[in-house]
C-alpha cells in the first residue's frame, strides 16, 4: 500500500495529542452538525448585530447601542459555547454507545479519564473557534462605549467556566446509560438545563452591563472568583462522575470521587477563611459548608451504600506502606470506609471552620454557634443517611438491592420534612405545618444561629449523632481491617519475590 | 501454553444463571470454534474473556494474567471483535485506524508502520479514504479485524465474525483467520456457520444454557461422540419399504428419510454392521446405495445440544 495514503503526521507535538481530542476535530470538521450550527451563528449574530446597528443609526451611536450591540452577540455567542457545544459532547458521548464503539475505547489503553477530558477538550476547541470568530464583535461593541472593558472579561471568563461545566455534565448525563430510552429522557433534561444556564446568563450579563460599578466592589469580585470556581469545581465532579461511568466494575471507581469530596470541604472552607479574614463575614463559615453539604449528601449516598468488600483489582493497589494504606482508608471503595471518609469530612469541616474563625475572631459565643451549626449539619446527615445506609448493609448485598437503598434514602428526607407538617395538620400544630420541626434541618441550624444551643437540643443532636456512628462502626472497622490486611498481603508478597539484580 | 485459559466462570444476570461455571482453554496458533444455540452464553463467555463482563465467580487468564486483577494489563494482549461492528459517523477508514492506533498508545513513525501493515494484511489500502459508512459488510468485518490487529494482540476474540457475510467475503475471512492462527495468536472464534468453522478450526467448544457440553480437538470431539454410526440407504424398493425393514433390524435408530432415500444410526460394532449390509443386500429391496457418512460438527452439534434457549 501507499505510504503516504495514511494520514498520520509523525510530529512529536502530534502524538503527544489526545486521541479524542484528535478524531473528535476530525469529526466536527467533517460532519455536518458543527459546520452547519457554526454558520447558522455566525450568520444570526451578524445579521441581528446589523440590524441593531441600523436601528440606531450611524449618528447616533451611543453608549446604549454598545449595551445592545454587546447583549444580542453574547446572546448568541453563549448559545453557542453554552448550548451547542455541550450538547455536541453530550451528543459525542451518547455516540459511543449508540455506534457500538464504547467497547472499542474501554479495551484500548485509553484511560477512562483520556475519554473524559479528550471530549472536554474538542468541546473546548469547538467553543474557542466560536470565541475567536465573535472576538472582532465584542471588540466592536466595546469601542461603541457603554461596555466596560472589566464587564466583558468577567463575563467571558464566567461564560467559559459554564461552557466547561456544562460539557462535563453532558459527558457524564450521557454516560450514565447504555439504553437509549433513559439516554433519551437525559437528553431532554440536559437540554432545559441548558436553556436554564442560557437564561441565568444573559440576565447576569444584562445585570453587570447596567451596573458596572458592583465589580468595582472586592466583595463582589471574590463573589464572582467564588461562582467560577464553583462552577469549575462542578465540572471536576462531572468528570469524576462520568470517569466513574466509563471505569471497569473491578476497577476502583470511588476515590476519585471521594477526593473531590473532599476537596470540596477543603475549598469550603478555604473561602470561608477568605471571606472572614477580608471582610470579616464570618457567618460565610458555616454558610460555605452547609452549601457544600448538599452535593456531598449526594455522594455520602453512593459512598456508603457501596458494596463492603474491595474488588480484587483495587487490592492489588492498596499502599504496602502501613501509613499510607491508612491515610488512603476513607478514599479507597466500600461502605464502611464511606463512613470514614464521612467523619473524616466532618472532622475537616470543623478543624477548618475552627482555623478561618481564627483569622478574624468573632467571639467566643458566635465562634461556638458557627462550629455547632456546622456540627448540626453533620449530624442531621449522619442520621439521614449514614444510619439507614448501615442498616441495609446488613441484609442488601446485590446491586439491584443497593439501588434501592439509595432510592428509600433518598425518599427518607422529603419524608421527615413533609410528616410533622401533616401530623400538624391533624394535632393542630402551627409551627409543624410551617416546616418548624426538629427533623428540620435547616430549622435547626436557624434556631441554633438564632436562639444559641439549649441543653435538650444538644443532647439530641449528640444521641442521632452517637447511635449513627455505633451503627456504621462495625463496617468501619471492617473496612479497615481489610485495608490493613491487604496492604500486608503487597508487603509479604513483594518480601517473598526475589530481589531483582 | 494456554494463551487464553477460562477457569471456572459463571455469571448471573438477575436470576438467569448466563454462563455456569465454564472451563477451558486456547493455545498459541490454536483456533477453537466456540459453538451454541443462540441464548447459550457465547457472547457473554467471550465479553468476559475481553474484560468487558465481571464473572461472579471463577477468572480468565489472558496470556498469564487474571482479567481480574489485572483488567488493564489483560486488555493489551486481547484483540476482541464484537459481534455488533462499531464504527464512527463523518470517519475514513485512514482516520480511524490512526484513532485507535493513537489509541493504542502507537506514535510516529512506528503507528504509520503498523497501520501500512494491518492494511496491507487485510487488504484495504485502495479504500482508505472512503468514509466508513459507505463500506459494504464484508469490507466493515476486515476493517474491524485490522483495528483489531494493530496492538498485535496475542489472543483475539472473535464474536461472529462471518454474520452476514457473501460467501466470498466469507472465505476470505477464513484466510485471513488462518493466517493469524499461523502467526502465534490463539482465536477463539464463534459462528453459527458450522461448516466454516470446521473448515479452519483445531478444537471447539460447545455451549448450552450457560453450560459446558463438550470441548477439545475436533477430530477428539468427533470420535468422542461418535458411538454410532452414520449410514445412509438408497434402494430401487423406496425410502418407505427401507424405513420398515430397518425399523425392524437390532441396533437402528432414529430412521429418517433423506431425498429418495433414508439416514439411520447404527449402535453395533463392525460385525454387526457387515451382517446389516449382507442383510440388506438380500431382503429384496434392491440396495443402489449404502454409504458410511462421515460425523461433522453439525452433527455433533446437534447431538449435543437441544437447541434450547434460555
Amino acid at each position: 500500500m501507499n505510504a503516504a495514503a495514511v494520514k498520520s503526521p509523525g510530529l512529536s507535538v502530534d502524538d503527544r495529542l489526545n486521541p479524542i481530542l484528535v478524531k473528535e476535530v476530525r469529526q466536527a470538521l467533517r460532519g455536518r452538525y458543527f459546520r452547519a450550527l457554526f454558520w447558522l451563528t455566525l450568520g444570526v449574530a451578524t445579521l441581528v448585530g446589523l440590524s441593531v446597528t441600523a436601528q440606531f443609526g450611524a449618528h447616533s451611536l451611543s453608549e446604549s447601542a454598545g449595551e445592545a450591540f454587546f447583549m444580542v452577540m453574547f446572546a448568541c455567542l453563549s448559545a453557542a459555547v453554552q448550548g451547542f457545544t455541550p450538547f455536541s459532547a453530550f451528543l459525542s458521548t451518547s455516540a459511543e454507545w449508540d455506534e457500538n464503539t464504547h467497547d472499542l475505547l474501554v479495551l484500548s489503553n485509553l484511560r477512562p479519564r483520556q475519554i473524559v477530558y479528550g471530549k472536554l477538550l474538542s468541546a473546548l476547541v469547538q467553543a474557542l473557534l466560536y470565541y475567536s470568530t465573535f472576538g472582532p464583535f465584542l471588540v466592536f461593541a466595546f469601542l461603541l462605549n457603554g461596555v466596560d472593558l472589566r464587564v466583558i472579561v468577567v463575563i467571558l471568563a464566567g461564560s467559559m467556566a459554564v461552557c466547561t461545566s456544562l460539557t462535563l455534565l453532558g459527558v457524564a448525563a450521557a454516560s450514565l446509560s447504555p439504553a437509549k430510552a433513559p439516554r433519551i429522557l437525559l437528553m431532554a433534561l440536559f437540554g432545559v438545563v441548558l436553556m436554564i444556564a442560557w437564561g441565568m446568563s444573559l440576565s447576569v450579563a444584562g445585570v453587570l452591563i447596567d451596573s458596572p460599578q458592583v465589580l468595582r466592589d472586592p466583595m463582589a469580585l471574590t463573589g464572582v472568583g467564588a461562582f467560577i470556581c464553583s462552577a469549575l469545581v462542578a465540572g471536576a465532579f462531572f468528570a469524576a462522575l462520568a470517569v466513574a461511568r466509563l471505569s471497569h466494575e473491578e476497577e476502583n471507581r470511588s476515590s476519585g470521587m471521594r477526593a473531590l469530596s473532599a476537596a470540596l470541604v477543603l475549598l469550603a472552607a478555604g473561602w470561608g477563611a477568605w471571606f472572614n479574614g477580608r471582610f470579616g463575614e464570618h457567618q460565610a463559615i458555616f454558610a460555605l459548608q452547609l452549601g457544600v453539604v448538599a452535593p456531598l449528601a449526594l455522594m455520602w449516598l453512593f459512598f456508603l451504600t457501596e458494596p463492603e468488600r474491595l474488588g480484587r483489582h483495587v487490592e492489588q493497589h492498596v499502599s504496602r506502606n502501613p501509613l499510607l494504606a491508612f491515610l488512603t482508608l476513607p478514599f479507597l471503595p466500600g461502605g464502611g470506609r464511606g463512613a470514614l471518609l464521612m467523619a473524616f469530612h466532618m472532622c475537616a469541616a470543623l478543624l477548618g471552620a475552627k482555623l478561618a474563625l481564627a483569622l478574624d475572631p468573632p467571639g467566643p459565643l458566635q465562634a461556638n454557634r458557627t462550629l455547632v451549626v456546622i456540627l448540626a449539619f453533620y449530624a442531621y446527615a449522619w442520621v439521614y443517611i449514614a444510619a439507614p445506609a448501615a442498616f441495609a448493609s446488613w441484609f442488601v448485598e446485590s446491586a439491584r438491592g443497593r439501588i434501592v437503598v439509595r432510592m428509600a434514602i433518598l425518599a427518607l428526607l422529603p419524608l421527615v420534612l413533609l410528616g410533622p407538617p401533616l401530623a400538624g395538620l391533624l394535632f393542630s400544630i402551627p409551627s409543624w405545618i410551617d416546616f418548624l420541626h426538629p427533623f428540620n434541618p435547616v430549622w435547626a441550624a436557624r434556631e441554633l444561629i438564632d436562639r444559641g444551643t439549649n441543653p435538650l437540643g444538644m443532647a439530641l443532636l449528640w444521641l442521632g449523632l452517637g447511635v449513627a456512628v455505633l451503627m456504621n462502626a462495625p463496617r468501619m472497622a471492617h473496612g479497615m481491617r481489610e485495608v490493613f490486611v491487604a496492604s500486608r498481603r503487597r508487603r509479604e508478597r513483594s518480601a517473598a519475590q526475589p530481589p531483582q539484580s | 501454553m494456554k494463551l487464553l485459559d477460562v477457569r471456572g466462570v459463571t455469571k448471573t444476570f438477575g436470576k438467569l444463571k448466563a454462563v455456569d461455571s465454564i472451563e477451558f482453554g486456547v493455545e498459541a496458533g490454536q483456533i477453537c470454534g466456540f459453538i451454541g444455540p443462540n441464548g447459550a452464553g457465547k457472547t457473554t463467555t467471550m465479553r468476559m474473556c475481553a474484560t468487558l463482563e465481571m464473572p461472579d465467580t471463577g477468572d480468565v487468564y489472558v496470556d498469564g494474567i487474571s482479567v481480574l486483577e489485572e483488567p488493564r494489563l489483560a486488555r493489551r494482549r486481547i484483540g476482541f471483535m464484537p459481534d455488533s461492528y462499531g464504527a464512527y459517523a463523518n470517519t475514513t477508514i485512514s482516520d480511524y485506524l490512526d484513532f485507535f492506533a493513537r489509541a493504542y498508545g502507537l506514535t510516529g513513525a512506528k503507528r504509520r508502520g503498523v497501520i501500512e501493515r494491518v492494511v496491507e494484511f487485510t487488504s484495504l489500502g485502495d479504500l482508505l479514504d472512503k468514509e466508513i459508512g459507505s463500506l459494504s459488510k464484508g469490507m466493515k468485518q476486515r476493517l474491524c479485524l485490522a483495528k483489531t490487529l494493530l496492538h498485535d494482540p496475542a489472543v483475539m476474540i472473535l464474536d461472529e465474525p462471518a454474520a452476514g457475510l457473501d460467501p466470498r467475503a466469507r472465505v476470505e475471512l477464513r484466510e485471513l483467520v488462518k493466517a493469524l492462527a499461523q502467526m502465534g495468536k490463539a482465536i477463539l472464534i464463534s459462528s453459527h456457520i458450522l461448516t466454516e468453522l470446521s473448515e479452519m478450526c483445531s478444537s471447539v467448544v460447545v455451549i448450552e444454557r450457560g453450560q459446558l457440553k463438550g470441548g477439545g480437538a475436533v477430530a477428539d470431539v468427533v470420535r468422542s461422540f461418535n458411538s454410532t454410526t452414520q449410514l445412509f440407504l438408497r434402494a430401487l424398493a423406496g425410502p418407505e419399504a427401507c424405513e420398515r425393514r430397518l425399523l425392524e433390524s437390532p441396533n437402528v435408530a432414529k430412521v429418517r428419510r433423506e431425498r429418495d432415500g433414508v439416514a439411520f444410526e447404527f449402535a453395533g460394532g463392525l460385525d454387526s454392521q457387515a451382517e446389516l449390509f449382507a442383510e440388506l443386500a438380500q431382503s429384496g429391496l434392491r440396495p443402489i446405495e449404502l454409504a458410511v457418512r462421515d460425523s461433522n460438527l453439525e452433527d455433533i452439534f446437534l447431538s449435543l445440544t437441544e437447541g434450547k434457549l434460555q
